[in-house]
């Protein structure tokens, strides 16, 4: 279970993004969240990440509190939630080639040993191909390095995926095949998904269930 | 926009330059036995000729040679002060800019109070420390240049810092040292790489002032500082020559250098679109 | 392979006669339009290849395709924007001046801003910073026309106002526009000029659906007004919503050019990548084309498409020739 209540978050605390957030992401369920840009949905999906401490208000993982973010987080919760970020640009460090980036949480956890094999696993899931393996992200498209994000919060098995607006820069045919992969991902393990846009459509054609960002906050907050 | 023949023929003299100056003092040295500090009275002050191109001195030594070998002794200083300021910039800029915090602000607090004394004053304060030497001048160098160096890296690493990319490195596991050496470090050293070169001709000018006021180098010593030093009471009585030559070779290798340096940058900025815009 | 049967054949001549008769009126006509880019290494990069259109006044087209497969390079081969390592070949004449020929001077002086507009894909950062709109509308009012000051503060009064760009809003700085506003500022300042071609470029990417639907309307009324607008877009929603025709693009190519009604319609393209496309949308069967488009540096012989087609022959080793809007050994017949 993940657990999102009542958070208040916001880069100032005296001006917080949004207040009293409230949201439950059950093993194996898949949940869209739905708002317009601006509303802060994305700094609760980074909440859900253990990336950012809300000012107030809980999350909850499993049952556990989180009291730690970031770097500060137990690394075994922190890696439980994989995040993929709407701007693959911006989201993938330009000096590592794809299969370094996908490789690069294993790594990071001492599991080097076994970066080839899951590489090996997770490029034909998202559809890269051996080629596009060996390149940098300013030479492939939005499209393929956004796969290569995607494989790269797979990486580690977590048990929650968030997606923050993960297809909003892709076409529709892309979009479709990075749905499918997160589909195939959650079937195979039973991973919990958030899934945070502005495409109604998608959404509701994607998740189980979708919530509308009003729907989050308490009534009061209701604008 | 430069034209493209105007910034090959910039990056083709610029390199030429420095190669020719590299070659000079890492060759003639050791090939050419002669002694640079060979006094020959009956030859002092004579204008350039073919048997000394660049003239002679007071003293009658060969001011070609003097001039090799200054340059000599002002590059090694300049290129060993860049890297030493370099290191430590770069280490104290991604920490402070990389942990944040009360790291940052004392760090920046100290930057703060090292620029706040003038250079000049800094640099003469250090090599009033130690006895005269190459060391105490690199040292007085490096002590004054770390400071820009450490204000870019800072500045660079806060930016980055926020980018997704540090998210998702944090996300993946990755702990505090690892997100700053093998993501945020790699992405700043071009930066500090370019910053270094550019100090390089900042370093040797900081030497010659240093000399020139008879603080540097023991001025029995050939540096670019000492042989204009030097040469100051020849040029009130007409003779230009020991004071062209060093200070020319004080000039050119500078902009050179600095030559090199903007085609580097040129390169570490390619628009990303540019080639293929895909 | 199967004749085209006899309604087939008749729509077939009607898309020639109206290909035909924009040619007269076009305010774009684009001609084997070709950008190559040559890579250091020797690589070369077949971004567009041989593009064939037109773009009549109060039209608007959109030229859809995945990303990377080369519309924005078309774009901006149009604007004289290549990169340097760009060669361009054909024609894209617009009011007798050909786009692709002529040199940087003329560009600025005549074609920018007077003939062509361009609609931006990131308002925000298509809009100095640290200036108000209504100085930026101004300076770009003086730039491309001789007029007073009073002058000047009426024109770009009436681009805002055409551009639907609440008066009141004038005098604010980009950052405290809302995402719509600075949409609108921006179109305001492609407007100026009185340019009779407008060419937006992605101008829907990351946009709620609410604020899509009124860029994109807006830009519809532009067209309208009786000016050509070239939506360049992998948005299919917004294409739908004001397209008269849709031109699909596949690795560099334009390889079915059908009107919106049909295109989106019951009858949907002919074209098996543009059926695919379609119906990748999640409104429909959400199930992407197999396999990633080739790379534009090592493009296959025949039809870049059959890789991943699944009506594929031999035959389709060779490059189908781009007919009567369409570019298929296998076209999908229409649906009765």
């Amino acid at each position: 279970m993940l657990e999102l209540d009542t958070v208040t978050a916001g880069y100032d605390r005296r001006a917080p993004v949004f207040r009293g957030a409230s949201l439950t992401v059950a093993p194996g369920e898949s949940v869209g969240l739905l708002g317009p840009s601006g509303c802060g949905k994305s700094t609760l999906a980074r909440v859900a990440a253990l990336l950012h401490r809300p000012d107030a208000g809980r999350l909850v993982l499993d049952g556990a509190e989180v009291r730690a973010w970031r770097h500060r987080a137990p690394r075994e919760l922190r890696t439980a939630v994989g995040v993929v970020f709407q701007q693959p640009r911006t989201a993938a460090d330009p000096r590592l080639a794809l299969a370094d980036l996908i490789a690069e949480p294993l790594r990071a956890t001492g599991r080097r040993a076994e970066a080839a094999d899951r590489v090996a696993e997770l490029a034909p899931a998202v559809g890269l191909t051996a080629d596009l393996l060996t390149r940098r992200p300013h030479e492939v498209s939005d499209g393929q390095l956004q796969r290569a994000c995607l494989a790269r919060a797979l990486t580690l098995r977590p048990r929650w995926l968030i997606c923050d607006e993960m297809t909003a820069m892709l076409d529709a045919s892309t979009t479709a095949a990075l749905v499918a992969a997160v589909e195939t991902y959650r079937e195979t393990t039973g991973a919990g998904l958030l899934a945070v846009g502005h495409d109604r459509v998608l959404l509701h054609r994607w998740c189980d269930r979708t919530v509308e960002w009003k729907e989050c906050l308490p009534a009061e907050e209701n604008p | 926009m430069a034209d493209p023949r105007t910034h090959r023929l910039r990056l083709w003299s610029s390199a030429l330059v420095v190669g020719v100056v590299l070659l000079a003092v890492l060759l003639v040295p050791p090939l050419v036995q002669l002694d640079e500090q060979a006094v020959d009275l009956s030859r002092k002050l004579l204008p350039p000729s073919w048997a000394h191109p660049f003239g002679t001195d007071d003293l009658g030594r060969d001011l070609l040679l003097r001039c090799v070998y200054g340059l000599r002794i002002s590059l090694l200083v300049g290129l060993v002060a860049a890297l030493v300021a370099t290191v430590v910039g770069t280490a104290v800029g991604a920490a402070a800019g990389a942990l944040g915090g009360w790291t940052d602000r004392t760090l920046m607090r100290l930057v703060d109070a090292f620029s706040s004394v003038p250079h000049l004053l800094l640099g003469i304060f250090v090599v009033a420390l130690f006895q005269p030497g190459v060391w105490p001048v690199i040292a007085s160098v490096a002590v004054t240049h770390w400071l820009s160096t450490a204000r870019i890296v800072r500045s660079e690493v806060l930016s980055l810092r926020t980018r997704p990319f540090v998210d998702a490195a944090v996300s993946g596991g990755a702990s505090r040292w690892r997100v700053a050496v093998r993501h945020l470090l790699p992405a700043v050293l071009p930066q500090a790489g370019l910053a270094a070169v550019l100090m390089v001709p900042h370093a040797m000018w900081h030497e010659s002032a240093l000399s020139f006021l008879g603080l540097g180098l023991p001025s029995h010593q050939a540096s670019l500082g000492n042989l204009v030093q030097t040469a100051r009471s020849s040029l009130l009585a007409g003779d230009w020559w020991p004071t062209l030559f060093p200070g020319l070779l004080l000039i050119v290798p500078t902009l050179a250098i600095a030559g090199l340096a903007g085609a580097w940058r040129d390169r570490l900025n390619p628009r990303r679109r540019s080639e293929l815009m895909l | 392979m199967n004749a085209p049967n006899a309604s087939g054949q008749r729509l077939l001549r009607a898309l020639d006669a109206v290909t035909a008769e924009r040619a007269e009126d076009a305010v774009l006509s684009v001609r084997d339009l070709t950008v190559r880019f040559r890579l250091r290494g020797g690589r070369t990069v077949a971004a567009v290849t041989g593009a064939d259109f037109d773009l009549a006044a109060g039209e608007c087209l959109a030229l859809v395709g995945e990303s990377g497969c080369g519309k924005s390079v078309l774009a901006s081969a149009l604007l004289g924007l290549l990169p340097g390592n760009a060669e361009t070949s054909g024609t894209a004449l617009t009011d007798g001046i050909d786009l692709l020929a002529a040199d940087e001077k003329t560009l600025a002086r005549t074609v920018r801003g007077r003939r062509v507009g361009l609609v931006p894909q990131s308002p925000a950062a298509h809009l100095t910073p640290v200036r108000t709109v209504r100085s930026q509308l101004e300076e770009t009012v003086r730039a491309l026309t001789a007029t007073g000051r009073r002058a000047r503060r009426k024109a770009a009064e009436d681009a805002a106002e055409r551009a639907a760009f609440p008066a009141g809003h004038l005098d604010r700085y980009p950052h405290e526009l809302s995402g719509g506003l600075a949409q609108r500022a921006a179109t305001a300042l492609a407007l100026i000029g009185g340019a009779r071609l407008l060419l937006a470029d992605e101008p829907t990417t990351g946009l709620d659906r609410d604020l899509v639907d009124r860029t994109a309307d807006e830009l519809r009324r532009h067209a309208d007004d009786g000016r050509a607008l070239l939506l360049i877009t992998h948005d299919l929603a917004a294409a739908e919503r004001i397209a008269d025709r849709v031109a699909v693009m596949y690795a560099g190519r334009i390889v079915e050019i059908a009107p919106a009604h049909r295109f989106f319609g019951p009858t949907g393209p002919r074209h098996p990548y543009a059926r695919g496309l379609l119906n990748a949308l999640p409104e429909r069967e959400f199930t992407p084309i197999p396999g990633m488009p080739p790379e534009l540096s090592a493009l296959p012989e025949g039809c870049a498409f059959a890789p991943r087609c699944p009506l594929a022959t031999e035959l389709c080793a060779t490059r189908p020739a781009f007919t009567a809007g369409l570019a298929c050994h296998h076209p999908e017949r229409p649906r009765a």
